[in-house]
């Protein structure tokens, strides 16, 4: 599967630094946007509702925090590790994607998705935003979708059943990301790879397997994988997990170990860190690869605080990916404005019946 | 374009740089139900609120020094979503109504903003819709869509105009146009010529004779403009010691009484006027005081006792009764000898029309502030436009004309100002709102100018002012000179 993937994205087997250095170098599967594409065509609507702006929700399923509660029992130890800066240039770069809903037709969602990729090279930081891509998802053509999608990035074998519409954007939209991953993983070499979010495998489209490949790629690359989550609800005792840094002299890592290792379906990857990079109120939960030795993660972190600005412990490459691929409201509007204009779709505003019923009190958010 | 707001007289349409819309412009929001226009004049354009946009311009700044980068976006969606960034938001005042094909100023009613269109209104529509019954067309240029853009002289007739803009705008050309407009009709036009722009109206640019050669007369005081005391009123001359060159009371008394022993005498002469003063029984400070006015009379070389080489004006309105103007070079002519003559002249100008000797006149008046005393500016707005002088000031100093005169001034035309304190000035003119006048004139390339007015029908037009092919004379001498 590695080869096949490495074929498709015209990977060289240099052993050199090698980052994409422009878009041919890191080309989206044609079967993607065809994919777009011919989920935009098939509208066979003539209304479109637009979504009422409600910009960076969370997702609807997250599984960022999937891993279970770490014990509340039994021994375990927090170990602080102190960090040193080690000033050079390792390369670093960063995956975000973002998905957005658009509206709604007669007959399903539109969404739109798009993903960047950041990495920093020679003190300078580059970038490559993928997207957006629009689609138009019906309860007819959703597993096709999602199948194809699947197939065609992970290989996987049998089909696996569609999650409802309401979950395709967010599952579209993590394939995406995992796409992208795979990709940087491929091309990059001696590098330090920062992921959005954790390394929680087990779920429909972060299959252990598939995570485990990525890893595996990376590392054989000698890649070192970091992923950073924003928010977690990780407790230790009933704290909050990147609570227990708020004492630690930055910079350092937090290394919980002893505890018992979860079973079941979702599980992490990764050993699980609390990163406390630069002085600031934020520290974040960070895993890296379980399969890479303790002085080379603590190597890898070091090179990062020493190659990337980090803003209140967060890297600037991963802040610029996920600057990129947001959507900011001006953008919405325009993608709405581009698939009514393409797609011949007439704009309806229905009415909204919280407001309809409550007025000022008919907030969205209530449940 | 769409209607997004109204508030008061001002409305906001949304439109898009595509839409190709400017200050100044005349847009039509058409609502089909109730079959009526809403005329509104586009007085700013803005970029529209759009949401994120802030967003939007900090990840852009982020990039432009440090990060660089490439979009992969097959589907083209980033140009849709660029539209967006550049929408504008297009501040509107409301000018009137069109109503059965009827131009009206009922806006009383509000357009639909989810059915009503909104459409550009080219200024040659709104001029057609006018139905402009005049028939005295004055070519003042051209419009933005390149119309023939005319004035009619009738708007001009009985009514007070200012024409004013910072300098090398084209605010003489202007004058000159109208000038030349209305003598084309018959008019009778007098210019206060400060600098001596207008006296070359007679000759095309290559130095020719042109067709208003026989009609233009230059009248250069002390050169082919004097007067002899006998055509002197006292009414007129007492106006000058006075007003020109400060006599005070007891002196005018006794100057009056000295008229008026010549005039018994009959012997107006200035040697005889100079006689009398020296042989007058009277205090010596008030001889003095005569002696040194009578002294500045003569050193003006604007009187004379050679009968042979004393003008008449009436005279000179003879030369034009079918239209002309008189143009009263005052240049290189001093400032009290300046106000001598506009003394005598508007003092002649009245008397002659209180006679009936001329029906009315055009006065063009050039930084009117320099020569001009001040009773005669309200005299201007009120009594002599009664008797027939139709004054249009002409200034790059707005200041320098008094506030009532911006009120009642009946036509305005604007030409550009970057300076707010003269655009201030300017929006107290009553026949526009403040907005209009302070963001559209800011913006007026050189010889644009917009017309406020009557003679717009109160409907503000910016119009290119067509080129003159007048020896203009209008150039400031320069130092460095071009070599090639």
């Amino acid at each position: 599967m590695v080869n096949l993937l490495i074929e498709q994205l015209h990977y060289t087997t240099t052993l050199r630094y090698n980052f994409p250095q422009s878009l041919e170098d890191l080309q989206l599967p044609q079967k993607f946007i065809e994919l777009s594409l011919r989920s935009m065509r098939n509208m066979e609507s003539e209304y479109f509702q637009p979504n009422e702006m409600t910009f960076n929700q969370p997702a609807t399923e997250n599984f960022e925090d999937a891993t279970p509660v770490l014990g509340t029992h039994g021994s375990f130890t927090i170990e602080s590790i102190p960090l040193k800066p080690l000033l050079g240039d390792t390369p670093v770069a960063a995956v975000d994607i973002s998905s957005i809903r658009i509206g709604e037709t007669e007959t399903g969602m539109l969404c739109a998705i798009r993903g960047a990729i950041v990495w920093k090279e020679k003190g300078r930081y580059k970038y490559l935003r993928l997207g957006p891509f629009p689609f138009h998802i019906t309860e007819e053509n959703k597993k096709e979708i999602y199948n194809l999608f699947r197939h065609h990035y992970f290989e996987a074998s049998e089909d696996a059943s569609a999650p409802s519409l309401i979950n395709m954007q967010t599952r579209m939209g993590n394939l995406l990301e995992r796409w992208l991953q795979l990709g940087i993983s491929c091309s990059a070499h001696d590098s330090i790879i920062l992921w959005d979010g954790s390394l929680t495998a087990g779920t429909a489209d972060s299959p252990v397997k598939v995570i485990s490949q990525l890893l595996e790629i990376a590392r054989n690359r000698l890649n070192t994988v970091l992923a950073f989550s924003k928010t977690t609800n990780l407790r230790l005792l009933g704290h909050r997990l990147t609570d227990l840094a708020e004492k630690s002299k930055p910079p350092c890592l937090l290394q919980i170990s002893g505890f018992p290792l979860p079973s079941g379906p979702v599980f992490s990857l990764g050993n699980v860190y609390v990163a406390k990079l630069t002085p600031g109120i934020c520290s974040f939960r960070l895993d890296i690869d379980k399969k890479v030795p303790r002085e080379r993660v603590i190597e890898a972190v070091q090179k990062l605080l020493g190659s990337d600005f980090l803003i209140q412990s967060y890297p600037e490459t991963l802040r610029l990916a996920h600057i990129f691929s947001t959507f900011t409201a001006t953008e919405v509007i325009g993608i709405q404005r581009c698939i009514a204009q393409q797609y011949g779709l007439k704009i309806i505003a229905r009415p909204n019946v919280r407001r309809l019923l409550f007025g000022p009190f008919g907030k969205d958010f209530e449940g | 374009m769409r209607l997004y707001k109204k508030e008061g007289n001002t409305v906001q349409i949304l439109s898009f740089p595509n839409d190709n819309v400017e200050k100044g412009d005349y847009l039509l929001i058409e609502d089909p139900r109730v079959n009526k226009k809403l005329i509104t004049q586009v007085i700013d354009v803005q970029f529209a609120n759009v949401p994120g946009l802030l967003e939007e311009l900090l990840r852009d700044s982020t990039t432009e020094q440090f990060v660089y980068g490439e979009i992969f976006d097959p589907l083209e969606v980033s140009s849709h979503m660029n539209y967006i960034q550049d929408a504008w938001m297009l501040l509107c005042k409301i000018r009137g109504t069109i109503e059965n094909e009827q131009l009206g100023v009922n806006v009383s009613w509000l357009p639909s903003r989810s059915k009503s269109g909104v459409k550009k209104f080219p200024i040659s529509s709104l001029l057609t819709h006018m139905r402009d019954n005049g028939n005295l067309p004055i070519n003042i240029g051209e419009t933005k869509e390149a119309f023939r853009f005319t004035i009619n002289a009738h708007d001009l007739d009985g009514k007070l105009n200012i024409v004013t803009g910072k300098k090398g705008t084209g605010k003489s050309h202007l004058s000159k146009l109208l000038v030349l407009g209305l003598i084309d009709y018959g008019a009778k036009v007098v210019v206060l010529d400060l600098n001596g722009e207008y006296t070359n109206l007679c000759f095309s640019s290559k130095g020719e004779k042109n067709e208003y050669h026989d009609r233009v007369h230059v009248l250069t005081p002390g050169v082919n403009l004097k007067v002899s005391l006998a055509q002197m009123d006292l009414k007129v001359m007492l106006n000058i010691l006075v007003h020109a060159l400060n006599l005070p009371g007891t002196s005018t008394r006794e100057f009056r009484r000295i008229w008026q022993s010549l005039q018994q005498r009959r012997v107006f002469t200035l040697q005889e006027l100079g006689e009398a003063i020296r042989n007058w029984k009277c205090n010596q400070h008030v001889r003095d005081a005569l002696f040194s006015r009578y002294y500045s009379l003569l050193n003006s070389g604007f009187f004379t006792d050679n009968v042979a080489k004393a003008m008449a004006f009436e005279e000179f309105f003879e030369e034009i009764r079918k239209g002309g103007a008189l143009i009263l070079n005052l240049r290189d002519v001093s400032s009290v000898d300046r106000q001598i003559v506009v003394e005598y002249t508007l003092g002649k100008l009245m008397d002659l029309l209180n006679q009936w000797k001329i029906r009315a006149v055009f006065l063009f008046a050039e930084e009117a502030h320099l020569y001009l005393r001040e009773t005669y500016w309200d005299d201007i707005v009120t009594r002599m436009r009664h008797f027939g002088v139709f004054t249009t000031f002409v200034t790059n100093q707005p200041d320098t004309i008094r506030e009532n005169i911006y009120r009642q001034a009946d036509n305005i035309f604007l030409f550009n100002f970057t300076n707010e304190r003269d655009l201030e000035t300017v929006s107290r003119a009553a026949r526009v709102d403040s907005e209009t006048v302070k963001s559209i004139a800011q913006d007026l390339p050189p010889h644009h100018c917009l017309i406020l007015g009557k003679a717009v029908k109160d409907f503000p037009m910016v119009a290119k002012v067509k080129a003159l092919d007048v020896q203009t004379m209008g150039h400031t001498r320069l130092f460095f000179t071009d070599t090639n």
